[in-house]
């Protein structure tokens, strides 16, 4: 199984040891990740209105390259997946675009075609390989710790344009990835709510308060750990998360953790190996 | 407090009113009264469009074309210097609704598009997609939020208050509290829609179409008229009584009862599914009647099936209808027949008025589906009601500002507060014992089965001695929920007793009018009979609650009455 | 004969007069295929508990009335099949029925929606046209097709408020949030091209908890039930203040350095994120956090990435802005 790899913005500042996990483990899965080295930022939800058709061949340049290596594009942020998938799918509803888009590709040697797929790393781990293939890989199950999974919104929404099979509204991808890992999941209220993170700078407040319910909902469910598969709901979650309990009138804390870092767990690799220190929060408590 | 006009309904009609009233005077004061927030108003489910001779599609489209195609629509009872009122301002009225932002579909030059619509002889009928009425509700509720109307949303009207046959103003229950409370007003602008769902689960109607204006109306010793007029549609689903559209038979679709058989071959053997409506209502109901329905819970019905046109054409073509029977039914027509029944849908009677929406009450006027101008007549044609509330709701409002200005203030005795007040408290009292639900279920029935699709003098008879029994009864119906806040159970009850009154009516003309005409249709008089019955039906109650039926003369103009072939 | 099912239905219910707080009533009962939720909450009604208290109309999926949380959704529930329901909920005979969210509950299933209204007044939610009063009915104004396509979806809106009850900021806000049916109808005005105050309009939609607040989660375009692609009309408004020159907000220079930095060097420059969207002043606040992060070894390059193609990548990028400037 081979994918080219998307390296997300935050991935290379921010949230290092998101990555720095993932390819710790990929390979014993038989996974390998080509890493896209000069794709370029997806827009971050923003570049779209501000300019429309950059953010439409910004996107299709980085899906080319991708299918320049004849792989399928992945991701493991989510609002990079949502920016991508919406070019693409932009671009295949409308040969008008796919014409504009492969005028100025064509410059670069780079052209469009379509036999990409965009994806997530979550929807490869549990369609492309298989939860029982994974389970079988399993070195040190999970057993006993307690997760609530918090999917964000950019895998779930707009639905028809995700490839995931999850209910928006009632989401399992994520909980099956974990209970695949031995590991058990908490129902609740929040898991397919928003973190608030593109308005953090913004509107602070009010991510605080979306960001808080749903950390408090979390702890009141009894979970050890949240855990999601995107490094910006992680950085609202993890390190706005003291602004978070304080505006719900909480001191209560739970350690964030990133998908790669789950399955890394479940795969052997020690906590420095996975970077669990690098976090703002890393302990629990209620 | 008291107003220059009190509009009751906040639908097309109202809204306009109230429109044009502030644009002509800014200094009246205004109050919009309405059981429902405004854009949840009825005018809403009116899908096909607006009638108006602006050619822009066919060139060749006249007013006057526009007037012959309402006269004969109508089988000779509309008035016809009240249609020829209609159809003059329908383009006027088009227009500035446009230029106040409505959304139209357009043609390639960017004027207004129009398409073709039952009995229209040209392309007339202005659109916007199939939610035009939605969107010239929408329009009509951000011009009155941008002029700063007064809404006085979910209060529920009690009474029309007159004196000595002037204007008095009107008594109101707010819903949210349960407090009754006086709008006096020189002027009452009643615009509070159809009186269809007495026909309740054999309706299309929204379920607040209880003719509450009517009523009132009705009690305060008003006159009704031709309230025996009452369109029915051949296929509403059994369930919900919404309309599947012609567009299903058309494209080939199938009507078969019980033993399998497609019925339509005995009553019309060439054009089978696709013979004129009321011909194809009424070989649904025989049908029905004779034993060779389905049965269910929800009543007997027929099937309409689609299965033989396959999945690629069902979906192709019929996409609104499959959404619509998977919704409201459940059904899937590409796997199952649809369960079909005819429904009723419009009610062409309503509050005597004339083409200035003048009632007999100096500084009354009523406008909408509730009054009767009469543009309709017997048979309302499609496009014509969305047309008739701008046109009539623009005029009540430019009456009632210019009446206004000249009286004096209008006030309402205390006492009739507390008559009105005692009425309700009577519904809670320890020997009332009737269920609400069960007396509107069991004339639902009765008009359906004796002044419904069939009618005759016989069944007329029956079904008004029914009804007569089942308004007995509601005197001692019971109000079951006991809070002061937002007493739907109360207002139902209300509802209820607006519509018994009403359908006594219905049910006294279906009775009388020996002649077919429109969409009144009586087995034993099955031929429209002029030189007896071109007159329009009056109806008045008097404090016993005894209704009353007179006539009077149809206004005739350049047109002759003649046959109504299509 | 017909298929039948015991339901449950828990509807939350909250009568002020008598309530403290809100709580589950359970009803059983026995439904057909076939029946909607609003039919069965009337079946209830009916038979089992006058009390229920709920709004409806129309029946029809077109007045909006009914909009109530099913398992959770915002949505009709004229429109919502219960047998359609319980399949795609996890329990095989239960339905939860409760208010809408982001209202003030007057009684059970009742929200009250005026400040919903007040929001359509503050946003100016109507056209003011180019015709004047004496004009009005003399002529059509000219509307070409094209012109019509962008603010059609948006009058498919019938204020059901699914949306309002769903979105994310209208909830962290305290309801102060503009909501995402308010900025559709924005949109849809500024569109028109027989609207005259779009620059007046668009003022207000930038203030604080206007536009910019909107955190891009597409709960109001999941549930809206008619399907209107909201977040265009969202994304619109905002490309619109870039088209007016409206640039100096957070929001909009937030904005403006995800394209400036992809154009410039293909990667996000989060280090000076902060101070171009917050201005020097408010980026001030952001140092304890900056601290707390340095602390962890959490610091955004000093230098950031850039990819080594990124002068093609800017020549590209140019020559796209270029271009739709000169077809605008």
């Amino acid at each position: 199984m081979k994918y080219a790899y998307y390296i997300s913005c935050i991935n290379e500042s921010m949230t290092k040891e998101l990555d720095q996990s993932l390819f710790l483990w990929n390979s014993q899965l038989g996974i390998e990740l080509v890493r896209l080295d000069e794709g370029t930022c997806c827009g971050g939800s923003n570049t779209d209105f501000v300019h429309p058709n950059v953010n439409l061949v910004n996107n299709a340049r980085n899906i080319a390259l991708a299918e320049k290596l004849g792989l399928d594009l992945v991701t493991s942020c989510n609002t990079c997946l949502l920016g991508i998938l919406h070019v693409k799918h932009e671009i295949d509803s409308d040969p008008k675009k796919k014409e504009l888009v492969n005028h100025y590709l064509k410059k670069q040697g780079l052209e469009y075609k379509g036999t990409s797929a965009v994806k997530h790393l979550l929807w490869v781990l549990n369609e492309d390989y298989g939860l029982d293939k994974l389970k079988a890989k399993v070195k040190k199950p999970l057993t006993g710790i307690k997760f609530a999974s918090f999917y964000g919104c950019h895998i779930l929404r707009p639905s028809h344009l995700m490839k995931g099979g999850d209910n928006p509204n009632a989401p399992r991808s994520l909980d099956m990835l974990v209970e695949a890992l031995g590991g058990e999941t908490v129902e609740y209220a929040s898991n397919n709510k928003c973190c608030g993170f593109h308005t953090l700078l913004v509107a602070p407040e009010e991510s605080f308060n979306v960001a808080g319910k749903a950390l408090v909902e979390a702890v009141e469910k009894d979970a050890d750990y949240i855990v999601t598969p995107c490094p910006l709901c992680h950085m609202s979650l993890d390190a706005y998360q003291g602004d978070s309990m304080a505006a719900m009138g909480k001191d209560a804390s739970i350690p964030v953790l990133h998908l790669s870092q789950v399955v890394g767990m479940a795969l052997g690799l020690s906590e420095k190996e996975l970077g669990l220190g690098k976090h703002v929060v890393t302990t629990r408590s209620a | 407090m008291s107003y220059d006009i009190v509009i009751v309904g906040a639908g097309g009609g109202g809204m306009y009113a109230a429109l044009e009233a502030v644009r002509r005077n800014p200094a009246l004061k205004i109050a919009v009264i309405t059981k429902v927030y405004p854009t949840r108003s009825h005018t809403s489910a009116a899908q096909g469009g607006v009638n108006a001779a602006l050619a822009n599609t066919d060139k060749s489209d006249t007013v006057d074309l526009h007037i012959f195609d309402t006269v004969k629509g109508s089988d000779y009872l509309a008035d016809q210097d009240s249609a020829a009122y209609l159809c003059e301002q329908a383009p006027i009225l088009i227009r500035e609704l446009e230029n106040l932002g409505a959304p139209f579909s357009r043609l390639a030059d960017g004027s207004i598009a129009q398409r073709p619509f039952g009995g229209a002889s040209k392309y007339r009928c202005c659109y916007c997609a199939d939610k035009t009425g939605l969107t010239i509700l929408q329009t009509l509720y951000e011009q009155c939020l941008r002029y700063g109307i007064q809404f006085f949303n979910e209060y529920f009207l009690l009474s029309l208050e007159q004196e000595d046959g002037v204007a008095k103003g009107v008594i109101a229950l707010d819903i949210r509290t349960s407090k009754i409370r006086k709008f006096e007003g020189k002027t009452v602008i009643l615009a509070t829609g159809g009186y269809g769902k007495m026909y309740w689960h054999r309706s299309s109607n929204a379920a607040g179409l209880t003719g509450d204006g009517g009523a009132a109306c009705l009690r305060a010793g008003m006159a009704l008229k031709d309230m025996e007029f009452v369109q029915f549609h051949p296929t509403g689903l059994r369930k919900s009584g919404l309309l599947v559209t012609e567009g299903a038979r058309g494209e080939g679709g199938y009507l078969i009862n019980n033993k399998g058989e497609r019925f339509m071959s005995r009553y019309a053997p060439e054009k089978m599914e696709l013979g004129p409506r009321d011909l194809v209502s009424r070989s649904v109901e025989t049908e029905i009647r004779e034993g060779r329905g389905f049965d269910s819970t929800a009543g007997q019905y027929i099937h309409l099936d689609l299965r033989h046109l396959g999945a690629d054409l069902i979906k192709s073509r019929l996409p609104q209808i499959r959404e619509l029977c998977i919704q409201f039914e459940g059904v899937d027509p590409i796997n199952e027949p649809i369960p079909i029944r005819p429904t009723a849908h419009y009610s062409m009677g309503g509050i005597d008025c004339n083409t200035a929406c003048e009632t007999s009450v100096k500084g009354v006027y009523a406008v909408g589906e509730g009054a009767c101008v009469s543009v309709h007549g017997a048979n309302r044609l499609g496009g014509n009601s969305l047309l008739e509330i701008l046109v009539f709701g623009k005029r009540a409002g430019m009456e009632a500002a210019d009446l206004a200005s000249k009286l004096p203030a209008a006030k309402i005795s205390d006492q009739r507060l507390k008559d009105q007040e005692e009425h309700i408290a009577g519904f809670y009292g320890k020997n009332q014992a009737e269920r609400y639900d069960v007396i509107r279920t069991e004339l639902g029935t009765s008009l359906a089965d004796n002044a419904g699709i069939y009618r005759s003098k016989e069944l007329g008879e029956k079904g008004l001695s029914e009804i007569l029994a089942l308004r007995e009864r509601f005197k001692k119906v019971k109000v079951a929920d006991h809070s002061k806040t937002f007493n739907t159970n109360l207002m139902q009850v209300l509802e209820l007793g607006n519509m018994l009154d009403l359908a006594v009516c219905v049910a006294k003309g279906a009775a009388a009018r020996e002649e077919s005409r429109g969409s009144h249709s009586r087995i034993d008089f099955p031929v429209r009979d002029d030189q007896n019955w071109h007159k329009h039906s009056i109806f008045h109650m008097n404090a016993e609650g005894e209704v009353s039926l007179s006539f009077k003369p149809v206004t005739m103009g350049k047109f002759e009455l003649q046959e109504r072939k299509y | 004969m017909e298929d039948k099912r015991e339901i449950t239905f828990n509807v939350l219910c909250f009568n002020p007069e008598v309530d403290e707080k809100a709580y589950f009533k359970s009803y059983d009962v026995v439904l057909e295929k076939g029946i909607t939720v609003l039919r069965a909450l009337n079946y209830i009604k009916d038979h089992v508990d006058p009390s229920l208290t709920l709004r409806f109309f129309c029946q029809a999926g077109i007045c909006g009335s009914c909009a109530i949380r099913i398992n959770g959704v915002s949505k009709l529930a004229c429109t919502t099949q219960v047998w359609e329901e319980l399949e795609v909920s996890k329990s095989k005979d239960t339905i939860t029925v409760e208010p809408l969210r982001n209202f003030e509950v007057m009684r059970d299933l009742v929200v009250n929606i005026d400040p919903m209204v007040e929001k359509l007044k503050k946003y100016k939610s109507w056209v003011i046209p180019a015709t004047k009063d004496a004009d009005l009915g003399k002529k059509e104004c000219t509307v070409m097709p094209e012109e019509f396509e962008p603010i059609n979806p948006a009058t498919d809106c019938i204020l059901c408020a699914a949306c309002y009850s769903e979105c994310t900021i209208n909830e962290g806000s305290n309801q102060q949030f503009i909501s995402p049916l308010v900025m559709l109808r924005a949109y849809r005005m500024n569109k028109d091209t027989r609207d005259t105050v779009g620059e007046e309009r668009l003022k207000v939609l930038v203030e604080d908890h206007g536009i910019w607040d909107c955190t891009h989660c597409y709960r109001c375009v999941q549930s809206c039930v008619k399907n209107i692609p909201i977040m265009d009309a969202i994304q619109g408004l905002r490309e619109e203040t870039f088209a007016r020159g409206m640039t100096n907000s957070e929001g909009a220079r937030h904005a403006l350095a995800f394209k400036d930095d992809t154009m410039k060097l293909g990667r996000l420059n989060e280090f000076t994120l902060p101070l171009r969207t917050l201005g020097m002043f408010g980026a001030v606040g952001q140092i304890p956090f900056a601290i707390k992060m340095g602390l962890k070894g959490r610091v955004p390059p000093l230098l950031p990435h850039k990819i080594s193609t990124r002068k093609q990548v800017q020549t590209m990028l140019e020559e796209v802005e270029r271009d739709s400037k000169k077809s605008h």
